[in-house]
């Protein structure tokens, strides 16, 4: 009686400390004693190893590094305007062939002035990029040469919206030849702050460059600190130890909502940071199952149980809503809505079941197990012969994002909403990340040499079209980004260059 | 004991050689090419060429195996494919983090368990020992990211009276380094400690139920007093193997707390470069490893030679 006693007031105990830690008051949010230091800490949920933005084109790396450390030519803003970058003006050829840019008398963090050599350098380096984005921008491009001193001119052997467009991203940053040696630690460039240090696994430390040929930053030290489990992150912000979690991951909607920090700190959404989740069907299966399958996504279920809080939208459009070309779910824009009776019936008619198919699916990165866990069950539902392979980053990059010919049937991604990305000219390089259709790839490169904004616009459309009938990319709902933010840290601004969040326009 | 010393410092040297080879047959062997392991599936065949001379693969296995060893005697184990830095200066960073978190988690967790695995032994037919016991088996069935987790929100978010995460220099802020390693020592401290609670209430209870310690206690010694005289170095032994392999287990086994608390520890750095294919960085790094290992293991069998004299004269 006596060990049991004992052992019932241990219990008790436990019991006792549980409750003591939940009824512990937390520290009221006091405002973040980083502010009167001109300093503020966010949190990055990833470390991309490398910060050679030539060679990787890891959202961990576009997010710091492009519009902060390095700048592109020019900026592309919200309005559809256009801001000077490295390039204080530029000349447009009217027939689209000939750009004209003129390099600003500017020096680089480390000191060295911007020169017309620099600019043609990180203009062919850039072209001859393994990141496919990058070097997309420059197919068009015959020759960059220097006019004089201050003046590059770029020629074009036909007209390219992607060109232009690829100057006010990650394909038109600017860096100096002679720093290059150093990029994967320290790249160099013009913007408003120059990189410190970078440990990886651990944090980026920026401070104001001296050298920046624009108005300073309000904050003069940035740390980025990298804290890749969710629930540290938000602890972190919770205790005050940082300002904002700039990019906050699916996984984590749920505590966000349970511990109120939506409502004691500011959120922001916005469609840059986020991304269109998509099935990806082997582009060799029969179209008519590629057709059955895509009656399987149930757009609305993946957003309850996903997206919904976050301002996602069911779409059948592979774009986000700041691009032109998007469209909300609708019956014009929805081939194969879901429909699971038809779906079963396709399977039966057809003799789908005898089909053995596998689903590769993403074992370590929440968003992508999480659309898995409904797709898979329900494919197998309407019949369909559906494994499911669960597989860690590492060999997900290997075997899909790299495999050629697709070694996989069906999975789910998450990632840029670029619809240049599927392109591809020759049936060879057919793969999960390429769409070898002979009209889809012209139809892009129908866009990319429209000379007006309008010409291009409607181009992209007839392009989203024809992705949206050969159900071979099956959008189903598009995320936006969410940031959660200190209540006294202002400024934020959309992202210009692809995904970079802008540090200089957030002030205390 | 010079002899039994020589015979297991012959053994170290014969088992770190051999685990040398492994080690470079098995990334050469396994992963194939490892240029085109580096670069992946689509690297062009000239530029796997490229990255095979600049890093000496083309060279004859001997060749690369030798020269590989030499480097590592010189302390300089490669460069990083991504970054180009010095292998040997992420380690050492790596190694600044990680090797006070594991010092101090394993001297916490023995100054939990040894007296409360010892007076839980002693105390085995009261309430008392049978809690601690209790408490120990809870301790090990947590999981050590929860306790980490509770730890955080308890002491970093509701308290406000530690970081709940992150790392601070040693250099750029002594006491801010310290402050970054006391929660996840005391997560590992405590999870550790319970475990080995029970190894110590179980070597204690062992002990204390042979002859020579009834003898003892014959004389007129108190329990503790024949456990200090007669019993405390054969409980040693069976202590000293676990510790021993904690302490192995812990250098490269962290990864968990690493993460948890946002440590650039080496855990860390060895599954980001696993994932990232840096197979000179793991090569290195894992050679690293087992020698640390091997070590650990060398002085725990000295140490057994010094705690019981029956085998150091064993052949």
């Amino acid at each position: 009686m006596t060990i049991f006693r004992t052992m019932r007031h241990g219990l008790s105990l436990l019991v006792a400390g549980s409750a003591l830690l939940a009824a512990v008051p937390g520290i009221a949010l006091a405002a973040s004693p980083r502010a009167d230091e001109g300093k503020m800490i966010l949190v990055a949920r990833q470390d991309p190893g490398t910060l050679d933005y030539t060679k990787s084109n890891l959202t961990a790396l576009r997010l710091w590094i492009p519009a902060n450390v390095v700048e592109p030519l020019v900026y592309f803003n919200k309005d559809g305007s256009v801001s000077p970058g490295v390039a204080e003006a530029w000349e447009i050829s009217e027939d689209r062939l000939v750009y004209t840019f003129t390099i600003r008398e500017a020096k680089f963090s480390d000191g060295a002035p911007v020169t017309v050599e620099d600019v043609i350098y990180s203009l062919n380096t850039m072209k001859a990029s393994p990141v496919s984005q990058n070097a997309a921008a420059y197919q068009a491009v015959t020759s960059i040469e220097k006019v004089d001193d201050r003046t590059v001119r770029v020629t074009l052997d036909r007209p390219s919206q992607n060109f232009w467009r690829g100057m006010g991203g990650t394909a038109g940053l600017i860096q100096p030849e002679a720093a290059a040696g150093g990029i994967a630690t320290n790249p160099i460039g013009t913007g408003p702050y120059k990189l410190v240090n970078y440990t990886s696994n651990s944090s980026f430390e920026f401070t104001a460059n001296e050298n920046y040929w624009g108005e300073a930053p309000a904050i003069k030290d940035v740390t980025v600190r990298i804290v890749t489990d969710g629930t540290a992150g938000l602890n972190a912000l919770e205790a005050g130890e940082v300002d904002a979690l700039p990019v906050i991951t699916i996984d984590l909607w749920e505590q966000l909502m349970a511990r109120g920090l939506d409502k004691s700190f500011s959120m922001v959404t916005y469609p840059q940071i986020g991304e269109p989740t998509y099935a990806v069907f082997n582009q060799k299966l029969d179209p008519e199952l590629r057709q059955a399958l895509a009656m399987t996504l149930d757009r609305q279920a993946y957003n309850d149980a996903f997206g919904a809080s976050w301002g996602a939208e069911n779409t059948c459009t592979f774009a986000l809503p700041n691009q032109a070309w998007y469209a909300p779910e609708n019956p014009e824009t929805c081939p194969y809505p879901y429909d699971i009776e038809k779906a079963m019936a396709l399977v039966a008619e057809k003799g789908y079941a005898s089909t053995p198919l596998v689903y590769a699916s993403l074992s370590d990165v929440p968003d992508l197990s999480l659309p898995a866990d409904i797709m898979v069950p329900t494919m197998q539902a309407a019949g369909f012969n559906m494994t499911r392979n669960a597989i860690d980053l590492a060999r997900y990059s290997q075997l899909i994002f790299q495999g050629r010919p697709p070694q996989f049937d069906v999975t789910v991604m998450s990632g840029d909403a670029d619809p240049t990305q599927w392109a591809c000219a020759e049936a060879s390089a057919a793969g999960w990340s390429t769409y070898c259709s002979a009209e889809y790839t012209q139809a892009l490169a129908d866009a990319d040499k429209a000379l007006s904004d309008e010409d291009y616009l409607a181009l992209m459309e007839k392009s989203a079209d024809i992705l949206r009938k050969d159900a071979v990319i099956v959008p189903i709902i598009a995320k936006k980004g969410v940031g959660l933010f200190d209540p006294d840290l202002k400024g934020f601004v959309e992202p210009r260059v692809s995904v970079a969040i802008e540090l200089a326009p957030l002030h205390w | 004991m010079p002899v039994y010393i020589a015979r297991k410092l012959a053994f170290f040297l014969l088992a770190v050689f051999a685990a040398s080879v492994l080690i470079f047959l098995l990334i050469r062997g396994a992963g194939g090419n490892v240029a085109a392991v580096i670069l992946g599936k689509d690297a062009t065949a000239e530029a796997i060429n490229a990255l095979s001379r600049q890093y000496g693969l083309d060279r004859p296995l001997p060749v690369q195996y030798f020269d590989w060893i030499g480097n590592l005697f010189r302390g300089d184990l490669g460069r990083s494919f991504r970054t180009n830095e010095p292998v040997t200066d992420l380690v050492v960073s790596r190694l600044s983090i990680s090797i006070p978190l594991c010092l101090s988690g394993l001297v916490l967790g023995l100054l939990i368990a040894i007296p409360a695995g010892t007076y839980s032994a002693l105390n085995s037919d009261k309430p008392v020992g049978a809690l601690i016991a209790l408490l120990s088996q809870v301790g090990i069935a947590v999981p050590v990211f929860w306790a980490g987790i509770l730890l955080s929100l308890l002491f970093g978010v509701r308290l406000g009276w530690l970081p709940t995460g992150g790392w601070t220099n040693w250099d750029s802020n002594f006491w801010g380094a310290v402050r970054s390693l006391v929660l996840p020592v005391i997560s590992l401290g405590l999870i550790l400690g319970a475990s080995l609670t029970r190894y110590v209430r179980s070597a204690v209870l062992d002990v204390m139920n042979q002859d020579y310690v009834r003898t003892a206690r014959a004389t007129g010694m108190t329990r503790m007093q024949a456990l200090l005289r007669v019993g405390l170095r054969n409980a040693a032994l069976p202590i000293a193997t676990v510790v021993g392999l904690q302490i192995a287990e812990l250098i490269g086994g962290t990864v968990i707390i690493e993460t948890v608390f946002s440590l650039p520890g080496l855990s860390r750095m060895i599954l980001a470069n696993v994932a990232a294919r840096e197979v000179i960085v793991v090569q290195s790094t894992v050679m690293l490893i087992i020698v640390f290992v091997m070590l650990v293991n060398l002085i725990v069998d000295l140490l057994y030679g010094v705690l019981d004299p029956r085998v150091r004269l064993t052949r």
